[in-house]
């Protein structure tokens, strides 16, 4: 039976740094950079942020630059929290961007320049996706992927599938797991996990976990 | 070659490897440097070389040949690219092309993708084929100096080159420029399989300690290093003195000369006149094969330093971070991309403020030891030899698709 199911095959994304040369020593010199920038350069800031592995503090590189570079705490927050998947375009989130720092910059006293050195350098990336030679056609051995799969891998499935898909919401696990395996209940807690939250590491645990319990419950006979 | 590193690299970066390499077999590709002997440059190019060549590359490394008036331009291009102010004369510079129009004959100027390491070779780009075989190849400049602040009219001299040029490659972003070329970042890397990083045994360790008179009863601080004014030798005696006065302990400085450093010398006498008779300050002048010696230096030290006030990546760092070691380096270049502070060890500023970062170290060697861990795991996924080779290929298969954002393989 499980020759007739199409297997869920793992990619690697790698992503090459590239820089644009531009660079920012102030809020006002950031602002007018991301207002030009290419795309690229937002995508790589924002959303290839969680490649990073969460060891900082804020969720995006301007936010980061923000709080410990400008020092200015509140900006860095109101940064932090945007969700760039919830928005359909590029573009979207760079005019976000704009908006906050421009209301930010309303009600406040305009910061100064940061220390010597810790301008803010625009920076973009090429990335090389292959496949890595790891297909899964049932639930068990999908569970034994997530379990030791790159954590390259997960960030493309997880986090890349979201802009990749153009559908701003779902990642490709819970794709396959309803579509293929139409397991909808495993594939909705799967959904339900927050990407924000989570560093790649904290979501292999947290996918691992669903999987494990459904596994066994499989193994066990009970019907869910 | 690539098999050695299963189960240490991250299993992506050796596929990747694979696929770029299966896309560019055949192809040759040359680097070009001023040194076999001597930094890191060198070191790691004897490594990666072969491994290329076994993945069916057809890999080379061509040195370009100077007189000692040529390195002692070379050296203060340096200097300047770093920030210092030096003096520079057109016969200098006349100097320095000629070295380099003589030169051309010694490298192979038709390879399929040409790497040219650092200014000393920079010029060799005029010599590029204008028509035949190799009109159409690849030329990189790669740049390991820190050139975030350099002296204005020297870099626009060197920017002449480096403009025509298919990419440059920095260190670090804060080194890139406004280039009207690609520019990528590539981070150097360590090779954990070297004599330098490998593991060694309890007896290797011991015998280099009996060989060089290291008191292994009292706790070691370790600076590696070349005696180079930027690596602020001075300063770490200055944050040992400091310690001194609470725990015991001894200083190792520990460097080899290279080829292309006419300073060297001067620099290490002004340390040792300043280190005086104190007999817990230990400085070694190693040849530049002492590779073993220098890892059985780092795995007996109890905290080891990097405390430049200027640099180009720091690879020292690393090296003590993968033998999981405290680590504490001075906030310039590649350090603080190395150190997570806090987290794979610590960044300073002052003399005091890596006397003060030793002390915690001493004092607390569970956190210590946690902090090695980290360190440890931290290198591993970005900086092994591994990592480089894989971006050094997928720099120039990138170079050869220019605009492309994705790239399938």
């Amino acid at each position: 039976m499980t020759d007739s199911v199409e297997p869920f095959e793992f990619n690697q994304c790698v992503s090459i740094l590239k820089s644009t040369g531009s660079r920012a020593k102030n809020l006002v010199e950031m602002r007018r950079a991301i207002s030009r920038i290419d795309e690229e350069s937002i995508f790589h800031h924002v959303h290839q942020y969680f490649l990073k592995g969460h060891m900082l503090e804020y969720t995006n590189d301007f936010s980061q630059w923000a709080g410990e570079s400008l020092e200015q705490r509140a900006l860095a927050e109101r940064l932090s929290c945007i969700d760039p998947y919830t928005f359909k375009t590029i573009d979207a989130v760079r005019n976000e961007i704009i908006r906050e720092i421009d209301d930010f910059l309303s009600c406040s006293p305009e910061p100064g320049d940061v220390v010597k050195g810790n301008e803010f350098y625009f920076n973009q990336t090429v990335s090389l996706i292959f496949p890595v030679g790891v297909k899964t056609k049932n639930l068990a051995e999908f569970l034994v992927a997530i379990q030791h799969i790159d954590s390259g891998s997960i960030y493309y499935h997880f986090y890349d599938s979201r802009v990749r898909l153009g559908e701003g919401v779902v990642d490709d696990f819970s794709r396959w797991i309803e579509h293929t395996l139409f397991r909808k209940e495993i594939a909705d807690r799967i959904r339900a996990i927050d990407p924000f939250m989570h560093s790649i590491e904290s979501i292999r645990h947290h996918i691992s976990e669903i999987l494990e319990e459904y596994v066994r419950a499989d193994m066990e006979g009970v019907v869910q | 070659m690539i098999k050695e590193y299963s189960g240490i690299a991250p299993k992506s970066d050796l596929l990747l490897i694979q696929k770029l390499c299966d896309k560019l077999k055949g192809k040759s590709f040359v680097h070009v440097n001023s040194t076999r002997e001597g930094g890191g440059v060198a070191e790691i190019l004897h490594r990666m070389i072969p491994f290329l060549q076994e993945q069916g590359i057809d890999a080379r490394w061509d040195v370009i040949e100077g007189d000692a008036d040529f390195f002692d331009f070379t050296k203060k291009t340096h200097n300047a690219l770093q920030g210092n102010r030096e003096k520079f004369t057109k016969p200098m510079w006349d100097h320095y092309y000629e070295v380099n129009r003589r030169n051309r004959r010694n490298v192979d100027l038709k390879a399929d993708c040409v790497l040219i390491h650092d200014p000393q070779p920079a010029p060799l780009i005029d010599f590029r084929p204008k028509s035949g075989k190799g009109r159409n190849n690849i030329w990189m400049w790669r740049c390991h100096i820190d050139i975030s602040n350099p002296m204005p009219s020297l870099w626009s001299q060197l920017k002449k080159h480096v403009v025509k040029y298919d990419t440059a490659i920095f260190s670090v972003p804060k080194f890139a420029k406004s280039l009207p070329i690609n520019e990528f970042i590539v981070t150097p890397s360590i090779d954990p399989l070297s004599d330098k990083n490998r593991d060694l045994s309890d007896e290797e360790i011991h015998a280099v300690g009996e060989k060089f008179n290291i008191p292994r009863d009292k706790k070691l601080i370790l600076q590696v290093s070349r005696f180079d004014k930027f690596k602020d030798p001075i300063g770490v005696i200055n944050a040992y003195k400091i310690v001194k006065k609470y725990n015991d302990c001894a200083l190792i400085l520990a460097g080899s000369p290279a080829t292309d450093d006419p300073e060297g010398e001067a620099i290490l006498n002004e340390v040792k006149e300043y280190a005086g008779n104190d007999p817990d300050i230990i400085i070694l002048l190693l040849p530049p094969d002492n590779h073993k010696e220098i890892n059985a230096l780092q795995r007996m030290s109890d905290v080891i330093l990097q405390k430049s006030i200027k640099e180009g990546f720091g690879l020292t760092v690393s090296e003590a971070m993968w033998k999981e070691k405290p680590v504490i380096g001075g906030a310039v270049g590649g350090i603080p991309l190395q150190i997570v502070h806090g987290v794979t060890g610590f960044v300073v500023y002052s003399p005091e403020g890596a006397a003060f970062r030793i002390r915690q170290y001493l004092n607390d060697p569970v956190m210590a030891r946690t902090m090695g861990q980290q360190g440890k795991e931290f290198v591993r996924k970005n900086f092994l030899l591994t990592r480089q080779i894989r971006d050094y290929l997928a720099v120039w298969y990138c170079s050869a698709n220019k605009g492309k954002h994705m790239i399938e393989l």
